[in-house]
């Protein structure tokens, strides 16, 4: 065997997968990445790593990357392989002529939290300079927007209240729809560490999923919930502690509004919301709800971590608003080993909160509706800008299937797989007239574009990300882009071919019109992060190191607030033809839509999606592990093999969405979230059918045309 | 193409009737004033324009009492200039 030649060089960067933000040494012989390894000194990771972070990094260099601009008039023709310069002049020409005949409006942008947060903020930037609307949104609108919305409006702040190691001082830990040893796994193993210490763990999830159930580690109570559930089983949980008075009243008095507290008591108190009410509308043990508030309200440190299990419902918000609530009442905020995080999704989802890229708020978390905080922008720039809130990511697709937006310029997002209701995204894209996709792959949504403009990894550029709990990393070039320019070049190009002048020699100038700009970052340089190792916000005269535990004297509002959170059942309901619920999630070894992972070898550890289903629905439907079965729901249908499992109850059945020939996405429906149109990935009604093999052939996909030289 | 509503009115009349169920346990008063603030401040104005529209072309039979009444309130707030808010909604 082979004895491996030492590397030649090492750079200290962060990883681009999960919300963890692992920090590695990314190790280079002769110019290329051979290894990554994690960074003893991370103070994310602290040496460890997943395998994705670990071993998932040589998508960067495969074949499939695009290496050259691609244009083409329509989407039936094959791309023409032009110039950079050609590339942007025709991209910025199509937009100005689709708003001469269309109107300002009628075009957006979309920033991607794979992207660093210079690259996101210039994108925000370049939808109110350039084409002077606010229609800008970023990818967290379809995982963790209820999150911004129902932290914002209870605890003040849409982020996480701790820094991850404060779940090592915690004596109760609430998990609630997330499945931390496979989509935050480093974090992940910190719980369970803890919790092999003698932690409590309560988990609220519809599936008995690793965090559940492994080696070393199991949940105290497992509440099973039934999809659709999350609101009405948070509210019991609050019944009880309202009811049996665990709350802490010294808590409420000094921290937060006492009437409000009140009238949330007497909503949660009410006799719909006991556990004898709720507990078998959601198929739960009524005595397992009361001993999981028992639990937490004893505390003495109880912590909440929780993911898209919450926010991706038509009541994510309200479900975000209930953890805080809950928190707020038991006293459980403000120090160590307590708080309210969610666990976030792609690696930079917190930073793409922040800086701006909505269509309603500045970066900051600042309403583009204020007269005050739009001036300022407008002297730091130097125009005028739209006085109105924007279209958001799914409304810009109704609105083009409506015949009413006609363009869009999208970095580093794949929609087409990713979003729910796939034929409603395809009917938006063809209807488009301009679809500009910056990305390393002809992904699914490539099928659809006009320009192509070839991005960059994140090994391939200089810039910060901003990770689950608030902490602002490097992330450093390592290799020179390959298609020769990093993302925010591009969008520098593009914005100046606008008619925009905009000018940066690096990307530390971007960070310093963003603490200029954005008052939680209002510290942040890199100096300060190269010489502290990374820093979470806010970073201010205050903090000049920046803040590991949020609201320990008050709240960004001086008092937090109670927020009613009503129970109100999805629209989307099981019946006698679509008698299943699906859910939807990730593996440990693949990430999102695949775009990176599935070109690596960590196909070897899962290499296509599959639909979980228990003994007693299978056997029902004939089906035995290993069918091809069809899975249809109200909007659409896929076909999947069935994999039978004991992690799913009785009426549900749970899929991932890795590969794009599974197409998971032609199934879900376009209900969402009622305050940010969060989609509710996680209850689709549908029905599982065994086919035969030739019915397998599913539809053809699209594949990437040939790319003219 | 004015004439031509920025979504489909379905759409936004069922976005703004989810809207009015969460604020449904608030007192009156609050109530609209909680739905008037979300709908100016995170609604496109041509999603706004179009609920009003449809609400005046219909009287509103398909849209949430307190949805209608919150709507009205959009065009008293334009000269009012109320700022945006998280949280709780406000008292009238």
């Amino acid at each position: 065997m082979p004895i491996p030649r030492k590397p030649d060089g090492s750079v200290v960067t962060t990883c681009a997968y999960c919300g963890v933000g692992c920090g590695f040494k990314a190790e280079t012989l002769g110019g290329k990445v051979v290894r990554m390894i994690p960074w003893k000194e991370g103070k994310a990771n602290h040496g460890h790593s997943c395998v994705k972070g670990r071993f998932a990094f040589d998508y960067y260099a495969h074949p499939d990357r695009v290496r050259t601009p691609l244009i083409r008039d329509h989407i039936d023709e094959p791309w023409r392989a032009v110039t950079w310069d050609e590339a942007i002049g025709h991209a910025a020409t199509r937009l100005r002529d689709i708003q001469a005949r269309h109107g300002t409006k009628s075009v957006g942008a979309v920033s991607s939290s794979r992207c660093t947060n210079e690259e996101i903020f210039l994108v925000q930037k370049f939808a109110r300079v350039a084409l002077r609307n606010n229609n800008i949104d970023n990818c967290s609108r379809i995982c963790h927007s209820p999150t911004q919305f129902g932290l914002s409006a209870t605890l003040g702040a849409g982020a996480a209240s701790q820094h991850f190691d404060s779940v090592l001082q915690a004596d109760v830990i609430l998990v609630v729809g997330a499945n931390p040893t496979e989509g935050h796994p480093v974090f992940g193993s910190m719980l369970k560490r803890r919790v092999r210490e003698g932690a409590r763990l309560i988990v609220l999830d519809p599936r008995r999923t690793e965090t559940v159930n492994s080696p070393h580690c199991s949940a105290d109570v497992h509440l099973a919930l039934r999809p659709g559930t999350n609101v009405a089983v948070l509210d019991s949980i609050a019944h009880v502690v309202v009811r049996e008075k665990l709350y802490r009243e010294d808590f409420i008095r000094s921290r937060c509004h006492r009437d409000e507290f009140e009238q949330w008591a007497a909503l949660v108190g009410d006799d719909r919301y006991s556990p004898e009410v709720v507990g078998p509308q959601a198929r739960i043990d009524p005595e397992d709800i009361r001993r999981a508030a028992r639990l937490y309200a004893a505390g003495p440190r109880s912590t909440i971590y929780y993911g898209l299990g919450v926010t991706e419902h038509s009541q994510g918000s309200t479900g975000v608003m209930c953890l805080g609530n809950l928190a707020l009442a038991c006293g459980m905020v403000g120090r160590e080993g307590v708080g309210v995080n969610p666990l976030r999704g792609q690696g930079n989802v917190q930073g793409g909160s922040c800086l701006g890229s909505w269509p309603h708020m500045f970066s900051g978390y600042r309403f583009v509706t204020d007269p005050e905080v739009r001036s300022s922008f407008e002297r730091a720039w130097d125009i005028t800008l739209d006085a109105e809130p924007g279209l958001r990511l799914p409304n810009m697709f109704d609105a083009a299937v409506a015949g009413t937006f006609k363009g869009i310029y999208i970095q580093g997002e794949d929609p087409v797989q990713s979003d729910p209701n796939r034929d409603h995204i395809v009917a938006a894209m063809r209807a488009m007239e301009c679809v500009i996709l910056q990305d390393l792959f002809l992904t699914e949504t490539a099928n659809f574009a006009h320009v192509f403009l070839p991005g960059s990894s994140s090994l391939e550029k200089d810039g910060t990300f901003t990770n689950a709990e608030r902490r602002v990393s490097r992330v450093r070039k390592i290799v020179e882009p390959l298609a020769g320019l990093a993302d925010w070049e591009i969008t520098v190009r593009l914005t100046n071919a606008m008619g925009y002048a905009l000018h940066y020699d690096h990307p530390s100038e971007v960070m310093l019109e963003i603490a200029r700009t954005s008052p939680a970052y209002r510290g942040m340089t890199y100096a300060l992060i190269d010489r502290v190792g990374s820093v979470q916000w806010p970073c201010d005269e205050n903090a000049p190191e920046g803040t590991e535990v949020l609201h320990t004297a008050t709240f960004p509002r001086g008092k937090a607030n109670f927020m009613l959170t009503e129970f109100v059942p999805t629209r989307e309901r099981a019946d006698d033809r679509f008698p299943l619920l699906l859910t939807t999630g990730r593996v440990l070894s693949q990430y999102n839509v695949g775009t990176q992972t599935r070109r690596t070898g960590n196909v070897a550890w899962y290499a296509e999606d599959l639909l979980e289903i228990s003994a007693q629905d299978a056997a029902a439907r004939g089906i035995v592990d290993g069918d091809p079965v069809a899975v249809s729901s109200r909007v659409g249908s896929t076909v999947l093999r069935a994999r039978l499992s004991t992690r799913v109850s009785p009426g549900v059945v749970y899929t991932t969405f890795h590969f794009a020939q599974s197409k998971a996405n032609a199934i879900t429906t376009d209900l969402s979230d009622w305050a940010t149109n969060c989609p509710e990935y996680k209850v689709t009604a549908v029905e599982v059918m065994r086919v035969t093999p030739s019915m397998t052939r599913a539809q053809p996909t699209p594949v990437a045309e040939a790319v003219e030289a | 193409m004015s004439d031509t509503p920025v979504i489909e009115v379905e759409r936004l009349v069922a976005m703004a009737n989810q809207i009015g169920d969460f604020f449904a346990p608030y007192p009156s008063a609050q109530r609209a004033e909680g739905i008037r603030n979300h709908l100016r401040h995170y609604w496109d104005p041509r999603m706004r324009a179009a609920l009003l529209a449809h609400l005046d072309a219909t009287g509103g039979a398909d849209l949430a009492e307190s949805v209608s009444i919150a709507a009205r309130l959009l065009r008293d707030e334009s000269r009012a200039g109320a700022k945006a808010y998280a949280g709780p909604p406000r008292a009238g």
